[in-house]
């Protein structure tokens, strides 16, 4: 491993230098440059305009024209430290200016006051690690109305019951109802049971300059050529250009951060395109590369003042390592839901599991929501029990395609010790950097959790009349849905938490990390509204740091 | 542009193989949709890979991407040389080439290839699952399947289906029958989509608002 690397062009230095330009990285940018502060930003993948992008299911799903190719990025997963691990595109997240919010459909629901204090909420659970995060519900709310509001999600107020305190209501109304939401609230209203309208990274109505999203099918997993959702490409990216504070370098590869003898971070040394080496010296130094890859960093980031890696002086930097899972009761109906409308995901969901409630016999809760089933477009739609090929199979295909819908949820998993990320010991990428290396084994308060969750979104499928429901019970973690969590929790306890409060790295003090990694617990929710109004919060911390250091 | 990988026996039997995985019926099947066109392109090199945004051409490749997709080829290629010998070898035991048997007879030697051994069964059955749903939980998947990894049928499994419903500019999907065969109103042309022409606001529910909150602010 090169350390303190000085060869190739060496650039002036910046107030801040920031790694990844996907949803966090994009929102620091945005705020930083904002406040007056000049950005540097190095982002691995191009930077691709909405001419790019197309309605190519092919392309975009099934040949890696958005998802990170496997040959160049592999990497290895086992389920624990004597299995061997086996290559894999464990919870891929697109590699590019706009990062996993390229091509996702975007469900933006807040967490609760409840996920902040999770541990106190639900006690010691054997073989996890809960932790309370160190900032509060109340903390975060006007960040994530900030984020609401600068991305224009469309949403309706109050809908949520189980919903914390709002400052503010959503910028613009639901999105038009789709049949299968339609035919989720009702079937959970025939249970009593609360739904709302999935608020979304999308705009029901012309906001800020931009005009309504148009309603494709191919939206989630595809990118945009219509420019109309709402993604950190889209609005963030612009806007922090705007300021002409912004210096964004696609296709520049951070080898390392590099370190001065105190161990302060001084910058980063990349690869760009042609293979050719750059050092960017900065103040400060953010890190938004998501959980994996942003631990993969660290680890990767020896020197003399951090001999294990960047913030890893206990041990922890990779652990607790949450990830989600994504699975549905899959239902047919008689009457067509035309399930692909819209992408697949233009939904209805429920909190009415969410809260912790003891007499479930699991702790926490998840969020639930319908979507077409799997991806929802005909190369890759599927039912589970439809047999690969033959007569049978075309049967399922042509009867069923236009007739199912999925009742979806998101499991909570909990964080423990030894489920982590670290460096693999013999695969490199094509960049000969050894590759995020992931142990993991589900908690049976995962499991459980998994099963309860099914079970009522099966009998919500029931509830709204379905003709057949199958029941797809998660028995295994695999980092399906692109949400990476928890790999440098914070905390207040340098000996328990890799990060403080700001999301400032305990034994770094210019080092800061504004994605998933910081969450103590993932939640039962979808992160990244999360992740956003805490990296415009940390940002703000940043620019106030340097305020108050320059006045000083 | 060389478009065809195979050699005319391999082609036929690839095709031949292709019309067992999606049947031609009462409605058109891998034949009549064009699959071995699809496919075939698909193996002659690196050019038909990505079709420009608009529907116009084909993208072309440089650097790593290119790296990339000539290593996958070869061993895309290489599997497929195989599983044509491999096809051959279980017809003989039946008599023929495998262009020659009987449709049911053709599927039989399929499901033998697929599944050589019976300790195999399981894992076999799970890698094919693997190859339509992008990993063996089924439905929610959001992630895609790794190509290089798939045994021959679960590969041509997916290949039939990829010429069956992608966008016909791969040269698969012909005059999109493919998708009116299951009834996906898809766009006429990427191009539609390309310029955000193509909505789907026709198929969300006639009542377009959301219960229960007209009244909330
Ligand atoms: C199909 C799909 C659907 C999704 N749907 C939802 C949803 O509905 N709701 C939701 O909340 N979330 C959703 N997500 C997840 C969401 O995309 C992520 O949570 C979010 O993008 C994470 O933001 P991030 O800033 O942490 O990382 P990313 O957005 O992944 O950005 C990280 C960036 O860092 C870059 N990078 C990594 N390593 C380096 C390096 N060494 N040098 C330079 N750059 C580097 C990467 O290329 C990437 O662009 C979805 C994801 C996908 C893929």
């Amino acid at each position: 491993m090169t350390s303190q690397t000085t060869a190739g062009t060496r650039h002036d230095p910046t107030d801040v230098l920031i790694i990844g330009a996907g949803a966090s990285g994009a929102t620091a940018a945005k705020v930083l440059t904002e406040s007056g502060l000049r950005v540097v930003a190095l982002e691995k993948g191009p930077w691709r305009t909405k001419e790019t992008f197309s309605g190519d299911e092919l392309a975009s799903i099934n040949r890696y024209d958005l998802w990170p190719d496997p040959l160049l990025n592999p990497r290895t997963h086992r389920t624990g430290v004597d299995e061997p691990a086996t290559t894999q595109l464990f919870c891929p997240v697109p590699q590019m200016v706009g990062g996993g919010t390229v091509h996702w459909q975007g469900w933006l629901p807040r967490f609760t006051e409840e996920d902040f204090r999770f541990h106190s909420v639900v006690g010691d659970v054997p073989g996890a690690s809960l932790a309370d995060w160190p900032i509060s519900y109340a903390e975060l709310e006007p960040y994530y109305t900030a984020v609401e509001w600068a991305f224009g999600v469309s949403g309706q107020a109050g809908a949520n019951r189980y919903e914390s305190f709002r400052s503010k209501g959503y910028p613009c109304p639901p999105m038009p109802m789709s049949r299968y939401a339609e035919k989720y609230h009702r079937g959970a209203a025939a249970l009593g049971w609360n739904t709302f309208p999935t608020p979304q990274a999308a705009l029901s109505q012309p906001f800020d300059g931009r005009p309504a999203t148009v309603l494709s099918a191919f939206a989630q997993q595809h990118g945009d050529p219509s420019g109309t959702r709402s993604s950190a490409l889209n609005v963030f990216v612009p806007q922090a250009v705007a300021t002409g504070r912004y210096d964004l370098r696609p296709d520049s590869v951070v080898r390392e951060i590099t370190v001065d003898a105190r161990g302060r971070a001084t910058g980063a040394v990349y690869e760009d395109a042609e293979g050719r080496l750059h050092e960017q010296r900065a103040d400060v130094v953010v890190l938004a590369c998501g959980a994996v890859e942003t631990a993969r960093l660290m680890l990767l980031s020896r020197s003399a003042a951090h001999p294990h890696g960047l913030g890893n002086e206990n041990d922890l930097v990779g652990r607790n390592v949450t990830f989600h899972e994504f699975s549905s009761a899959v239902a047919t109906f008689d009457d067509p839901i035309y399930a692909w409308a819209g992408g697949g995901y233009v939904s209805a969901s429920s909190f009415e599991f969410y809260g912790h409630d003891d007499s479930r016999g699991f702790a926490g809760g998840g969020h639930m929501a319908t979507s077409g089933v799997g991806i929802p477009l005909p190369i890759n739609w599927s039912l589970p029990d439809r047999p690969a090929w033959g007569a049978e199979a075309k049967r399922v295909d042509r009867e069923h395609f236009n007739h199912s819908m999925a009742a979806s949820m998101v499991v909570h998993d909990l964080p423990q010790h030894d489920n982590r990320v670290d460096l693999d010991d013999e695969v490199v990428d094509d960049w000969g950097l050894p590759v995020a290396r992931i142990t993991l084994t589900p908690h049976e308060n995962d499991l459980a959790m998994g099963r309860f969750l099914i079970d009522r979104s099966a009998e919500i499928l029931e509830a709204a009349g379905a003709t057949s429901v199958q029941k797809v019970y998660p028995d295994r973690v695999t980092g399906n849905c692109s949400h990476q969590h928890g790999t440098a929790r914070m905390g207040n306890d340098p000996e328990t938490s890799v990060l403080d409060r700001d999301c400032r790295a305990h034994t770094v003090e210019n080092l800061f990390v504004v994605d998933g990694s910081s969450f103590p617990t993932g939640t039962g929710a979808n992160p990244t509204l999360t992740i956003m109004a805490n990296a415009w919060r940390v940002a703000e911390r940043i620019a106030a740091g340097r305020d108050a250091a320059t006045r000083g | 542009m060389n478009d065809t990988f195979f050699d005319p026996h391999q082609r036929a039997t690839i095709a031949a193989a292709m019309a067992r995985m999606i049947p031609t019926d009462d409605t058109p099947g891998a034949a009549e949709a064009g699959t071995i066109d699809f496919l075939d392109g698909y193996l002659s090199g690196t050019d038909r890979i990505y079709a420009a945004p608009d529907g116009n051409g084909f993208e072309v490749l440089t650097g790593r991407r290119l790296d990339a997709w000539t290593q996958r080829l070869e061993v895309v290629r290489a599997r497929y040389v195989a599983g044509v010998r491999a096809l051959d070898a279980a017809a003989e035991r039946r008599g023929g080439r495998f262009v020659d048997l009987s449709g049911e007879e053709q599927d039989d030697v399929l499901r033998e290839v697929e599944r050589p051994e019976g300790r195999e069964q399981e894992a076999d059955a799970a890698r094919a699952k693997v190859a339509l749903y992008g990993a063996p939980v089924e439905a929610a998947l959001q992630q895609t399947s790794a190509e290089v990894d798939l045994g021959f049928v679960p590969l041509l499994a997916l290949h039939t289906r990829q010429g069956f419903y992608a966008d016909p500019v791969y040269g698969g999907n012909r005059d999109h029958v493919g998708w009116k065969v299951i009834g996906f109103p898809g766009p006429a042309s990427l191009a539609e989509v390309h310029q955000g022409r193509y909505t789907t606001i026709d198929y969300f529910a006639e009542d377009r608002v959301h219960p229960g909150t007209e009244g909330l602010s």
